[in-house]
């Protein structure tokens, strides 16, 4: 059993951060951040899954048919920090993306090697 | 020159993780038994089998999000409050501009 | 750059033909109904306070690219959005503060109260769950709106 979804997120923090590396425009940056965030979240939701037999997981709510199978349910602490980590990512994001424009507005281009000193 | 080694650490850094990622002898994947369940999981199994006695909703993630972790979301709404009024306070027209 | 012309700084205020605006006369009402259902169900689908205030984000961004930013402007004022996300907020840290006198985020209306008391499975249930659920997608909903068109009204400098 290979498992697929360990490797999917290490090469999704692999590209982000090689993007924050070798690019030089501003929006790329900050769309690697984003793809940083998207792959840190999916290492931490895939740990929680559970196997009963042959019978695979299910969402841990109550529906009333559970008693039927025996069923089992998947761990549901995970899932609620990653609700607030999304949040705070796309939070970060909004903030980076105006103080973007405002830099634009200041120097004239997007290319970081042309914002060197601090003007007013 | 600083590229190159920056380049090299970063693929030394990603075959040391695919190393972990093996299930002999790294991360497990999904749990088998009830025993193991039981032993490393106490915590998720408090929350399925008390969350509906005690909070009385269907769903155990928003129980948990809103009653038996209840500080996480107070900071997290902060950090979204204070987010958005940083962004729109950075975006209004300038007096110099309008000249 | 060779055959760009510059930003004149006023791409948003056109709108977007025909067949993009009559669609979207079409489906912004779904959406909003979808979003409200997941935002008051919280406690017993799927669901909750957070995403279902971002379905409803979805409909308000949609108004404003469809529509252009001049007709977006007559509708939402900004001062009014927010006011709003505060209001959100405030109700949140009321609705938790109700069971003061046995500790900080007690569950008073479920055990002992007059309201949402019911059976668990119906609508009227859970404590002080909708409450935060219909606070917290409030303050989700106007603050994305008021962040969009923020950004949609800024005047560029002329490069």
């Amino acid at each position: 059993m290979i498992p697929f979804q360990y490797i999917t997120s290490f090469l999704l923090v692999f590209i982000g951060v090689y993007a924050l590396i070798y690019k030089r425009n501003l929006i790329k940056l900050i769309l690697a951040l984003d793809i940083i965030d998207s792959g840190v979240n999916l290492l931490l939701i895939s740990e929680g899954y559970r196997i009963a037999g042959n019978l695979p997981g299910t969402a841990p709510i109550y529906t009333g048919y559970e008693t039927l199978k025996g069923v089992p349910m998947v761990g549901p602490l995970p899932q609620a920090l990653v609700l607030t980590a999304i949040v705070i990512g796309v939070s970060v994001t909004a903030l980076a993306v105006s103080l973007a424009i405002n830099a634009y507005r200041h120097y004239g281009s997007l290319d970081i090697r042309k914002m060197r000193r601090l003007r007013g | 020159m600083k590229q190159e080694i920056a380049f090299l650490s970063l693929l030394f850094i990603l075959g040391s993780l695919l190393l972990i990622a093996n299930p002999h002898y790294g991360l497990k994947f999904a749990f088998n038994s009830t025993h193991e369940w039981l032993t490393y999981r106490y915590t998720d199994n408090y929350y399925i089998t008390h969350g509906l006695k005690d909070v009385g909703g269907n769903n155990i993630v928003t129980d948990i999000v809103f009653d038996y972790r209840g500080y996480d979301t107070i900071g997290e709404a902060t950090v979204l409050f204070t987010a958005i009024a940083g962004a729109v306070a950075l975006l209004r027209p300038w007096r110099r501009d309008e000249k | 750059m060779r055959g760009q012309r510059p930003s004149t700084g006023r791409e948003m205020e056109v709108d977007m033909g025909l067949i993009v605006k009559t669609m979207a006369r079409v489906t912004i009402p779904f959406i909003g109904i979808f979003g409200a259902y997941i935002v008051m169900h919280g406690h017993l689908t799927p669901g909750g306070g957070f995403q279902g205030g971002s379905t409803l984000a979805g409909a308000g961004i949609l108004f404003l690219v469809a529509f252009g930013l001049k007709d977006a402007e007559k509708k939402v004022n900004r001062k009014v959005y927010s006011a709003l996300e505060g209001v959100g907020g405030l109700v949140f840290l009321g609705a938790a503060l109700l069971g003061f006198s046995v500790a900080f985020f007690y569950n008073t209306l479920w055990h002992n109260g007059p309201f949402f008391n019911g059976k668990p499975g119906t609508l009227l249930s859970a404590g002080f769950l909708p409450i935060m659920n219909l606070a917290v997608g409030l303050k989700v909903f106007s603050g994305f709106v008021a962040v969009a068109v923020s950004i949609a009204a800024f005047r560029r400098w002329r490069g």
